[in-house]
C-alpha cells in the first residue's frame, strides 16, 4: 500500500511563518527602532549643520578655507560608514551611541554640503551684490535672499540624503548598538527564526521610511509652489 | 515510463547492495586491535591546547596525553597508536566508516551525537567562564546585576544570558572585536567557553577568570563506534583505573597548565576517574 503524499508541505512550508513569533518580536523591534530613529535624528541635524557650514565657506571663498573643506567631503563621502564606526570605536574608544552619531554627521556632512553647495552655485551671484547695494547686509543678504532661494533648489537632494542615511545606520550594530538589524541578528541567532526576523526587519524600515520619504515629497511639491508659483 | 521506473529501481536494488556491501566488518573490537597491534585515535591537528602537531611534527595535548596512555594501557607501547587528524565536523564520520577506533578530540557530549557515536566516561567538562578585569572582578553571577556584559551574539553564553533579567548584553558578531571592547571597558566581563577564556585571560595581564563555571557545565568525553560497547566499557574501567593516580590532573599539569596559568583551579576543567 503506498502511503498517502502529500503534495502540499513542500510548497507550503515557505510561506508558514511562525506569525505568532512575529508579533512577540514586535516589541523589541519598536524598542530598537527608537534608538534607529534617535541616532538618525541626531546624526542627521549635525550632518545638516556641517554641511551648511561646509557649503558657505565654500560658496564664500573664504581664504583658506577652501581646501580643507573640500578634503573633509571627500574623506566622508569616499569612506564607508562601517569603517568610520571601527576607527571611532575601536580606534578613538568613543562610545557605542555618541560613535554612531559622530560617524552618520561625519559621513553625511559631506553629503549635506555638495547638496546645498549646489543651491547655493543655483542662485545667480549678481544678488548678492544688489541686496548689498540695497543696504542689507551681508550676513541678511545670506541669509534672507539666498539661502531661502538655494534650499528650495537643495530640498530633492536633501531629502535623498536624509532617506539615504537612515537607511545608512542599519550598520551601528558592529558596535554592539541594539538598532533594528541587531534585534533581527539576535533573532536569527538565538531562536533561528531567519526569515521572520528579516521579514519583521524589512517592514519596521518601511514604517520607518515611508512616511519620512511621502513628507519629502509633499515638501518637494510645496517648494515648488513657493519658486514657481500655481 | 514503466520501462525507466524499472530501470531506476533495479539501479536503486544494485547501488543498496554495493553500498551495504562496501561497509567493512568493523574491525575495532579489543582483540581486533591487539591482532593489529596498533589502536587509531582521532585528534585534532590544529587546537592548541587539546590536539596539536607541534614544530617536530609531534601530535600532542591533553587529547593526546590520554590517548598515548590508552594505547599504553591496550597494548603495553604508548607509540602504538595510528593518530588521524580531524575536523570538528568530521568527529562522528570517522568513527561510522570504521577509519578510526577511538575518537579524543575535545569532542561535548550532546544528545544529538549520542544518537550517532557511543560516548564513554568523560575526562574532561566545559561550562561559560566569565573574563574580567582585575579591577571589577566578577566572581559571582549576581555580581553582574545592573552591569553591561560582552557577548559574542549566538554562543551558548549569548543564549544563557539572554534568559537572564538584569544583565545587559553588549553584543558582538565578531570574537576578536568583543575581546578589544573588553580591554576598552565597554563592559564588567565577557562571557564565553570557559576553556577560551581561560587561555586569553592568561595571555593579558590585568584580566582573569573568576567565574568558571556558568551554565550547563558539559562533559567531554571518548566516542566509540555505535555499538561498540566492549571498547566503550574498556575505556570506562582504563579511566576509573586512571583516576586512581589522578592522571587527568597529570595531563592538566603537562599540557594545559602552560596555557591556562598558575591561578586556575584544574578541577574546574579536568574530570577525574570518569565521575563527571
Amino acid at each position: 500500500m503506498m502511503p498517502p503524499v502529500s503534495y502540499a508541505t513542500g510548497a507550503c512550508k515557505v510561506f508558514s511563518l511562525d506569525y505568532a513569533n512575529m508579533l512577540e518580536s514586535a516589541p523589541l523591534f519598536a524598542r530598537a527602532a527608537l534608538t534607529t530613529l534617535k541616532i538618525s535624528t541626531a546624526g542627521i541635524a549635525l550632518a545638516l549643520i556641517i554641511g551648511l557650514a561646509c557649503a558657505f565657506l565654500l560658496y564664500l571663498r573664504i581664504p583658506l578655507a577652501g581646501r580643507p573643506v573640500r578634503a573633509y567631503i571627500e574623506l566622508s563621502r569616499n569612506t564607508p560608514l562601517l569603517v568610520q564606526l571601527f576607527l571611532l570605536h575601536f580606534g578613538l574608544k568613543v562610545d557605542a551611541m555618541p560613535c554612531s552619531v559622530a560617524a552618520l554627521a561625519f559621513l553625511g556632512g559631506g553629503y549635506m554640503a555638495e547638496a546645498l553647495r549646489g543651491g547655493l552655485e543655483a542662485v545667480e551671484r549678481a544678488q548678492i551684490e544688489s541686496a548689498l547695494s540695497l543696504g542689507l547686509s551681508r550676513w541678511q543678504t545670506l541669509c534672507f535672499v539666498i539661502l531661502p532661494q538655494a534650499l528650495i533648489v537643495a530640498v530633492p537632494a536633501l531629502g535623498a540624503n536624509v532617506i539615504f542615511l537612515l537607511k545608512e545606520t542599519s550598520v551601528v550594530s558592529v558596535v554592539a548598538v541594539t538598532d533594528i538589524v541587531a534585534v533581527a541578528k539576535d533573532l536569527i541567532s538565538l531562536y533561528y527564526e531567519t526569515t521572520e526576523a528579516l521579514i519583521m526587519l524589512v517592514l519596521v524600515y518601511l514604517v520607518l521610511l515611508l512616511p519620512i520619504c511621502l513628507a519629502i515629497r509633499h515638501l518637494e511639491r510645496r517648494v515648488k509652489h513657493v519658486a514657481f508659483g500655481n | 515510463m514503466k520501462a525507466s521506473r524499472l530501470v531506476t529501481l533495479f539501479a536503486a536494488t544494485v547501488a543498496a547492495s554495493l553500498f551495504s556491501g562496501a561497509a567493512p566488518a568493523a574491525d575495532d573490537s579489543l582483540a581486533a586491535i591487539k591482532a593489529r597491534g596498533v589502536v587509531k585515535i582521532a585528534v585534532f591537528s590544529d587546537k592548541p591546547p587539546f590536539g596539536y602537531v607541534d614544530k617536530f611534527g609531534k601530535n600532542q595535548g591533553y587529547d593526546v596525553y590520554f590517548a598515548r596512555r590508552f594505547a599504553r594501557e591496550l597494548l603495553g607501547d604508548e607509540n602504538k597508536i595510528e593518530f588521524v587528524l580531524v575536523e570538528p565536523a568530521a568527529r562522528v564520520d570517522v568513527l561510522e566508516s570504521g577509519r578510526v577506533d577511538i575518537v579524543l578530540a575535545n569532542f561535548t557530549v550532546t544528545p544529538e551525537r549520542a544518537k550517532r557515536v557511543d560516548f564513554a566516561k568523560p575526562y574532561f567538562k566545559t561550562a561559560i567562564g566569565v573574563v574580567s578585569n582585575d579591577n571589577t572582578p566578577i566572581a559571582r553571577e549576581g555580581d553582574l546585576q545592573g552591569k553591561k556584559l560582552i557577548v559574542i551574539r549566538g554562543t551558548t553564553a549569548d543564549v544563557y544570558f539572554s534568559k537572564i533579567k538584569g544583565i545587559e548584553l553588549v553584543k558582538y558578531d565578531q570574537i576578536g572585536d568583543a575581546f578589544q571592547a573588553l580591554r576598552d571597558g565597554r563592559g564588567v566581563g565577557l562571557a564565553q567557553d570557559t576553556t577560551l577564556v581561560l587561555a586569553w585571560a592568561n595571555e593579558n595581564k590585568g584580566f582573569s577568570v573568576k567565574l568558571g563555571d556558568v551554565g550547563n557545565v558539559d562533559p567531554i568525553a571518548p566516542a566509540v563506534r555505535k555499538g561498540n560497547t566492549e571498547l566503550r566499557d574498556w575505556i570506562n574501567d582504563t579511566l576509573v583505573k586512571l583516576g586512581k593516580e589522578r592522571f587527568a590532573h597529570a595531563a592538566y599539569d603537562a599540557t594545559l597548565k602552560p596555557y591556562y596559568g598558575g591561578d586556575t583551579n584544574p578541577d574546574d576543567l579536568v574530570v577525574e576517574g570518569g565521575e563527571f
